[in-house]
């Protein structure tokens, strides 16, 4: 199958238990074992108190639509999916906000409200990735 | 804080044409707007022993370009960045010949922006790897600048009720003041009915709501006060700079805190600190219009009006040529042409000198008619204080204060 869209190339170490995560279809967040921080993206220290010592926690994959936009022009030559089609800034329950893709709703601004409900939606791409798109909650 | 303040000097300013296809190197482009900025200032190549340029790969380093010119150099940098990079710049000559390391410092940016690299990784940009940083957008679409911004742009209508009408003002009074301008690219008039008539690009950005791809090359020369007493023109005097004052996160600039705040709530203490003014006393803006939307934040976010209000503030008249406080006179990047930053500054010092070229016919010699209809003036009058507000993304910014 052709893919649709560029992908995550390579996958960095401090990633890869997200990557592994999504595969099982639950989204991980990284956590600091040592103050409790929650935080996107990964990375090999905690941005809060520098420790390396980052555990990972299941996010619940629900969250709000913080903002969003309808892109009607794609400027990457491995980006086929035709316009238009939606960038969603979501805010997890959890705390950190993540970029992703609405999708099972019109591209249309009357249909998509900031701050409406919104979960995630599994949508495996090659055996190693699955992307996190999420969906509004009806 | 203010022990700069009023000790150096723009001197010279330059540029080439504005076009879509320069047909030349930015080698090329970059000589010619240092030899136009050196003319300018009344100085000879021998004079100039500094230089910097910025760029993102896709431009001429300074190493080429002041041997060109037959200039020896005691200092020089070639620095990472667009947008926000003159300002800071500006700041970064200073503190050279402050420490001693040279005297006069000609800064440059030459980009075949249309013809060569466009924005938005369409053109050579396209084929770069995902990778890195990119991660977290890419797989999603997410890929130009428009795109990058598009969240705080959206939110700000959100939380505040800013309008695409109250915005597309922008474009309108920026391209009253291409009008007046012979080296715009746009030079017509255009209604906020065409703005928001536009096709979208990226929601809530319409085609006219996004600046212009350039090709062209931009430099100003600075020197201390001293030095500034010989050059030819006027001297403008720099009061305060802040370069490249960052939001607390610079890559998913989203992830933290409000996201309708922009860089210039960090920068503006700085900037004003140093200058020992407030905005009151600016008479004129360059805020940076990549997007009408930029040229709102930045204005509201420096105090031009409260946070939240830009909307109102920027439909309101008063950034227009005959307004309180203009706005990119010259047309900025919406209308004139796209430099990252550098014509804004250039545009600035010539409305302080009083000698801005517009189509007054003694406008070289300061004779202007302070008439703005169609074709005709866009001095400003009595200007004495402009500001530039640098803008790269929403969480980083520059700023620069300037008197005749
Ligand atoms: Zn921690």
């Amino acid at each position: 199958m052709e893919l649709d869209r560029p992908l995550p190339s390579p996958i960095t170490p401090e990633a890869k238990p997200f990557w592994d995560g999504l595969r099982e279809r639950k989204l991980l967040l990284p956590r600091c074992q040592a103050c409790g921080h929650a935080f996107f993206y990964p990375r090999v220290l905690c941005p809060r108190c520098h420790a390396r010592d980052i555990g990972w926690i299941q996010a619940s994959g629900r969250g709000k639509l913080h903002a969003f936009e309808i892109a009607y022009q794609a400027f990457h030559k491995a980006w086929k999916i035709k316009p238009p089609y939606v960038l969603a800034m979501v805010e997890l329950a959890e705390g950190p906000r993540l970029m992703t893709n609405l999708v099972n709703v019109e591209p249309d601004p009357k249909a998509i409200k900031c701050d409406m409900p919104v979960q995630v939606v599994f949508s495996k791409l090659t055996d190693e990735i699955t992307l996190p798109l999420f969906e509004p909650v009806r | 804080m203010k022990a700069l303040r009023d000790k150096y000097c723009i001197v010279g300013v330059g540029e080439t044409e504005y076009s879509r296809a320069s047909n030349r190197t930015t080698r090329a482009m970059a000589v010619e707007a240092v030899r136009h900025a050196i003319l300018d200032a009344g100085l000879t190549a021998g004079d100039v022993d500094g230089m910097l340029d910025y760029q993102g790969g896709d431009s001429t380093l300074a190493n080429h370009v002041a041997p060109d010119l037959g200039i020896r150099l005691n200092f020089y940098m070639d620095v990472m960045g667009g947008g926000s990079s003159t300002e800071a710049l500006v700041g970064l000559a200073m503190g050279a010949i402050e420490a001693g390391m040279c005297q006069t410092v000609a800064i440059y940016r030459s980009m075949n922006g249309y013809s060569e690299f466009r924005i938005g990784g369409t053109g050579a940009r396209a084929a770069q790897p995902v990778r890195g940083l990119d991660l977290a957008q890419v797989p999603f679409g997410m890929r130009s600048a428009g795109q990058n911004f598009a969240p705080t742009f959206l939110r700000h209508m959100y939380e505040y009720g800013t309008t695409s009408e109250q915005v597309a003002h922008v474009k309108v009074a920026h391209s009253k003041h291409a009008s007046q301008n012979p080296k715009a690219l746009l030079k017509e008039r255009v209604t906020v009915a065409d703005v928001v008539g536009s096709r979208w690009i990226v929601t809530p950005l319409h085609l006219l709501d996004c600046c212009l791809e350039t090709d062209n090359a931009t430099c100003v020369i600075v020197t201390s006060a001293e030095r500034a007493r010989d050059c030819r023109p006027r001297p403008v005097h720099i009061l305060g700079v802040a370069g490249r004052v960052s939001k607390p996160r610079l890559d998913f600039h989203w992830a933290h805190g409000p996201i309708t705040r922009v860089a210039g709530y960090y920068a503006k203490d700085i900037v004003f600190g140093q200058a020992g003014i407030g905005p009151d006393d600016v008479d004129l803006t360059g805020s940076y219009d990549a997007f009408t939307f930029t040229t709102m934040l930045q204005l509201e976010e420096y105090g031009f009006c409260k946070k939240g209000e830009g909307g109102h503030h920027v439909s309101s008249g008063v950034i227009e040529l005959g307004g309180r406080r203009p706005n990119n006179t010259s047309g900025g990047h919406l209308c004139e042409g796209y430099t990252h930053g550098m014509s804004m500054v250039i545009e600035n010092v010539r409305q302080l000198r009083g000698t801005v070229d517009d189509y007054c016919p003694k406008a070289a010699e300061g004779v202007h008619t302070y008439d703005y209809a169609p074709g005709r003036c866009r001095q400003v009058k009595d200007a004495e204080i402009a500001m530039n507000l640098g803008w790269a993304m929403p969480p980083l910014g520059s700023a620069l204060i300037l008197r005749r």
